[in-house]
């Protein structure tokens, strides 16, 4: 991995809440065209590590470094820097109050300054690839889970990143829902996009991730690709959590 | 009471009751063209009522978004001296616009009506201009508690989706949580609306010739009070009862996105 260049460098990473230490100076790279899928169990500090990557958590204190830059240096403009890293959301979170298709060209047009048959075009192709191009004047609520995180993604992608970040996208749906969402991830992932995926589900984990990384109490306590991650896990607390769920 | 009943019940029993009321109805609103008076009355309420409450609306609106920015950046640690006295600047905002709304809704409309006619702005003459400006005051303080409402009614997961796309603070605000916050309060916002074209009629206190001055206008030439005043009443609720058709029919139109 030594050849290619850390598109997200984590340094010491530490995040206080009131009482609880969410996240406990962890360090960690994500490289160009890496797929990390984070697990761990519920109040492992997980979704903080990933909510962290682009600031939607304020660090109490480390550094995380985006493309060589210190993104938790207050100088330094983070709304530019959050263009490149799109986020999908547990909750969809797509906005209600505007069509699927404004959805995905409010970005485009007001932060890359894209007129409105460029930002529509793409979004169109985009919609055709997910297979929901019927649906671009619908509203968020006329769909289904499944749509809805469908488009979320396809929110994400129109902005053009470098990143996707990805928290418990298949943990709100119902269970016929979930594939179809893991689909469009697996495909994201064949395109080589960099992806973290916080998730429960240990089947895309180890089909589809180049690299598992195991959090408790906001540690990371083992990381490796996934076939020896799963086959050959090293501390007992990863097997005991393996032990668990698979 | 009873009086009343029995002389509207007579109108209609005896012709010479009738000639009375015919005759009445003539001298209050057909001598003079007395009509018009009370519609030049009506259109100084139409204006007032509707300038009071875009002002108020929109300093109402600025109001709830300093008094959530400032609840919302309490539980953020600050990084560097910028936000630090941006925190501090937010904090001053924040007491003066909780110490308008105290005071704002703390006195009685008139006064502060007259207040501003009598004291502050005793020498303007342009006297609507100054009962815009008295209730404008006086709405935008009820319109930021409904507005900071709406805002917080919204989901959190809408900030950060708008943050997370690469929006600023005050762009997610405008473009996402905004609308759906207006939306949310628009039945709140109609009925501050409805309240504030009653409660306008107290501007014929500071002489302005609005609706219920002109009605009281009539009635000093007439010596008659039953007629104006009824006829001012009907016409404050045909407005009303239009204001209301009309916010329904909007709250509907914007509902269809919901399913």
């Amino acid at each position: 991995m030594t050849d290619k260049k850390a598109l997200i460098r984590v340094e010491n990473l530490t995040k206080q809440f009131k009482k609880t230490r969410a996240l406990d100076n962890v360090s960690n790279n994500i490289y160009n065209g890496e797929v990390v899928v984070i697990i761990g169990p519920s109040g492992s500090g997980k979704s903080t590590f990933l909510r962290c990557l682009n600031l939607l958590e304020v660090p109490t204190s480390g550094h995380i470094f985006f493309e060589g830059i210190d993104i938790t240096d207050p100088k330094n403009n983070l709304n530019k820097h959050r263009q490149k890293m799109g986020m999908v959301f547990q909750q969809f979170n797509l906005f209600p109050h505007m069509t699927i298709m404004k959805n995905l060209t409010i970005g485009p047009m007001k932060l890359l300054k894209k007129s409105k048959e460029e930002a529509e075009k793409k979004a169109m192709e985009l919609l055709e690839r997910v297979g929901l191009a019927n649906r671009a004047d619908s509203y968020p609520n006329q769909l289904s889970g499944g749509q809805k995180q469908r488009i979320a993604i396809v929110r994400a992608l129109c902005m053009e990143p470098d990143v996707m970040l990805f928290d418990e996208p298949t943990s709100a749906l119902d269970p016929e829902m979930v594939g179809e969402v893991l689909e469009v991830m697996r495909d994201l992932a064949k395109e080589n996009m960099t992806m973290v995926v916080v998730t429960h589900e240990m089947g895309f984990a180890r089909e589809v991730a180049s690299r598992v990384v195991f959090m408790e109490n906001g540690k990371i306590i083992e990381q490796n690709e996934p076939k020896e991650f799963f086959d050959n896990p090293k501390s007992e607390r990863l097997k005991m959590f393996l032990d668990k769920v698979l | 009471m009873e009086n009343l009943i029995y002389n509207i019940a007579n109108i209609f029993t005896s012709d010479e009751n009738a000639r009375w009321f015919v005759q009445e109805l003539n001298n209050n609103f057909i001598v003079d063209d007395r009509w018009t008076w009370l519609l030049d009355g009506l259109w100084v309420t139409v204006r007032l009522t509707f300038f009071s409450f875009i002002f108020g609306l929109l300093i109402g609106m600025v109001i709830a978004v300093i008094r959530v920015s400032y609840d919302k950046k309490q539980d953020t640690p600050t990084q560097s001296t910028s936000q630090k006295i941006l925190r501090f600047a937010l904090g001053i905002l924040n007491f003066i616009c909780k110490s308008y709304l105290n005071i704002i809704q703390g006195t009685p409309t008139i006064v502060q009506i007259m207040i501003i006619y009598f004291v502050i702005l005793a020498n303007s003459t342009n006297k609507i201009g100054v009962a815009t400006l008295g209730f404008t005051i006086n709405s935008s303080a009820y319109v930021a508690e409904i507005i900071r409402g709406g805002i917080n009614g919204v989901d959190k997961g809408q900030m950060e989706a708008g943050r997370s796309l690469g929006f600023g603070y005050i762009s997610t605000m405008v473009f996402i949580v905004l609308p759906q916050a207006l939306k949310s309060s628009l039945p709140a916002l109609c009925n501050e609306l409805v309240v504030l074209l009653k409660e306008t009629s107290v501007a014929n206190m500071v002489a302005l010739q609005d609706l219920l001055s002109q009605a009281l206008l009539i009635k000093s030439r007439t010596y008659n009070a039953f007629l104006p005043l009824i006829a001012a009443a009907i016409i404050y609720f045909v407005i009303v009862s239009i204001l209301r058709w009309l916010s329904d029919r909007l709250e509907r139109r914007l509902s269809s996105g919901d399913r």
